[in-house]
């Protein structure tokens, strides 16, 4: 009786266990439905599809445009960040030298810095974005000097000061660019955010992959992030050329020579036939 | 229209490129120059590369001098013997300046020693010239000119004459040392690399004040030896730095090649003395603007690396 009794609360204990067992699964599988259905629409919800998103260089390339647009949740804000890989790069430095004579002085070395930073926001970056986020998501000229490494310079003061020159010096190559208020949003009929911006894409930028960061953004976080790229890519007479300059250069100096003597030449043929040099 | 340069990475509108060929091959032709002096810095204003407009410039001097040097030599003002020593020291001169270059990189004070190098150069040559061909044009110049020869002659003349390997030179009726052309082809040479210009504005007052020939073969002659100095560097720009961009090198002989030409045939309108001093302003305008770039504080304290 006793184990029998013994075997009971055993079976019993078993099957409450079980119950217990079966009810929270239920309930866990109920919960992650629910979350599911919840969280869906905050996991799919930012899309970004870049179009002209391969770029080639033709001839007659003078630059072109890119247009970024995708579908956000209400009622946040949006910071589009366009880069190329990080790499370092190393630029000649002026200062006075005797007090008055402007020459180059050295050279700065600046490392992880993409060659190509554009951000663009809803709303002033500071407005919308705490600084911590800021720097975690690398937006923002505040946010990449901290992520740069500038070399060789004396203190975080100098950093700034040659960082800042960095920044002049890009954007008037028209590589780095900040604004805000050029992406359009309205509501579509499903309730959701459209998203649109057309910007310039500049002639000035080199060939390579470029990736398009959207970051959805709400109470100073980040609370999405969607991705596309851009692909930039000679083609060729262009490709074949810049190809031959680097790894047939002995070849592609003697076409150069060859072709300017021949120009040198013939208009002098040119010219003598038609009397020009008398 | 604009076109897409290859190894300069950059767009440019056409007509900058066939416009400034045009103006600085105007000046090939009537003054014996390449324009280097002149075309790199316009084409570093228009957004190319300091190191591909170099390297690029020399590469349209190729044309621009081969189409002036053939204008100068059918009129009879090219003297070949002078022209082959002045380009043997050039040829010299060009390996020891890129060489030169990287030296002084190494060193640190690679744009010290070439800006400073570079106006005393200007300065020197410009002031120079203004002033003798001003003194010139002012009084007799058939007989000042004499005058200042034999009296320049008595000078210089006596060290020049004791060096050994005197050569006559007849398109030039002068006769020299085949070292005095050497070395001052090689000087030139020297400051064509390391400036990535052709040395003309130097090897122009050189022929004229040192060597004593005539202005219009010097003219011709300059023209002709400036071309196998740029065959040369352009190659090692091409070899090394890889910093010839093919197509903005067409542009500018599109220019230069037609300019080369009208600058010769109206050189020959106008006297020595005229060349010379306007040559002597243009030299003396651009020792102005570097001076001025020098003094004034620049838009941008940061500027592409060259090389890679």
């Amino acid at each position: 009786m006793h184990i029998h009794l013994h075997s009971f609360i055993i079976h019993y204990s078993r099957f409450i266990g079980s119950t217990r067992i079966l009810g929270m699964l239920l309930l866990m599988l109920v919960f992650s439905l629910f979350q599911l259905v919840a969280a869906k629409p905050a996991s799919a919800m930012l899309t970004a599809k870049a179009n002209h998103d391969h770029i080639t260089i033709d001839f007659f390339y003078h630059g072109g445009t890119v247009s970024i647009r995708g579908e956000s949740d209400p009622n946040v804000d949006l910071v589009i960040k366009i880069t190329s890989p990080e790499g370092h790069q190393v630029l000649k430095q002026k200062g006075k030298v005797g007090g008055m004579l402007w020459m180059n002085v050295g050279q700065l070395k600046f490392e992880n810095t993409p060659n190509f930073y554009e951000v663009f926001s809803t709303k002033k970056i500071d407005a919308i974005l705490s600084r911590d986020e800021m720097e975690k998501y690398t937006i923002g000229y505040t946010a990449l000097q901290k992520h740069v490494e500038v070399t060789p310079v004396a203190n975080e003061e100098e950093k700034a000061k040659w960082f800042s020159e960095f920044v002049r010096f890009k954007e008037n190559s028209k590589v780095y660019a900040t604004s805000f208020g050029k992406i359009e949003t309205t509501m579509n009929k499903d309730g959701r955010q459209d998203y649109y911006i057309l910007t310039d894409w500049p002639y000035q930028a080199q060939p390579g992959d470029y990736l398009v960061s959207v970051y959805a953004v709400k109470n100073g976080k980040v609370v999405e992030q969607a991705e596309a790229k851009v692909n930039v890519e000679q083609v060729g007479m262009v490709k074949a050329l810049a190809t031959m300059a680097k790894n047939n250069a002995a070849f592609y100096g003697i076409l150069s020579i060859g072709v300017a003597l021949g120009a040198g030449f013939g208009v002098s043929l040119v010219f003598r036939k038609g009397g020009g040099a008398h | 229209m604009y076109l897409y340069l290859p190894v300069a990475l950059t767009s440019i509108n056409i007509l900058v490129p066939v416009g400034l060929g045009l103006a600085v091959g105007l000046l090939s032709g009537l003054f014996g120059v390449g324009g280097g002096f002149l075309m790199t810095p316009l084409l570093i204003m228009f957004g190319i590369p300091s190191t591909v407009a170099a390297a690029t410039d020399s590469n349209q001097i190729v044309a621009a001098s081969t189409s002036g040097t053939y204008a100068h030599w059918k009129v009879g003002n090219v003297d070949f013997k002078m022209g082959l020593y002045l380009l043997a020291g050039g040829s010299l001169g060009g390996v020891v300046g890129v060489q030169g270059i990287k030296l002084l990189h190494a060193m640190g004070n690679a744009d010290f020693v070439i800006k400073m190098t570079y106006v005393l150069m200007l300065g020197i040559v410009g002031v120079y010239m203004f002033i003798e061909s001003l003194q010139s044009m002012k009084k007799n110049k058939n007989a000042v000119v004499e005058e200042a020869k034999t009296e320049k002659e008595s000078a210089m003349g006596r060290f020049l004459k004791s060096l050994p390997l005197q050569a006559r030179f007849e398109k030039s009726g002068i006769t020299h040392s085949v070292f005095v052309p050497i070395v001052l082809g090689a000087f030139v040479g020297i400051l064509a690399a390391i400036m990535g210009v052709g040395g003309g504005f130097l090897m122009v007052p050189i022929m004229v004040y040192m060597l004593r020939m005539p202005m219009h073969v010097v003219v011709g002659t300059s023209l002709f030896q400036i071309l196998f100095t740029c065959i040369e560097v352009t190659f090692l720009q091409a070899y090394t730095n890889h910093s010839v961009d093919f197509i903005l090198a067409v542009l500018l002989l599109l220019g230069s090649t037609v300019g080369a030409q009208v600058g010769a045939v109206f050189g020959r309108k106008l006297k020595a003395e005229q060349l010379k001093i306007l040559l002597a302003g243009i030299v003396l305008a651009v020792t102005v603007k570097i001076i001025f770039e020098l003094t004034l504080t620049p838009a941008l304290l940061l500027s592409q690396a060259g090389g890679h």
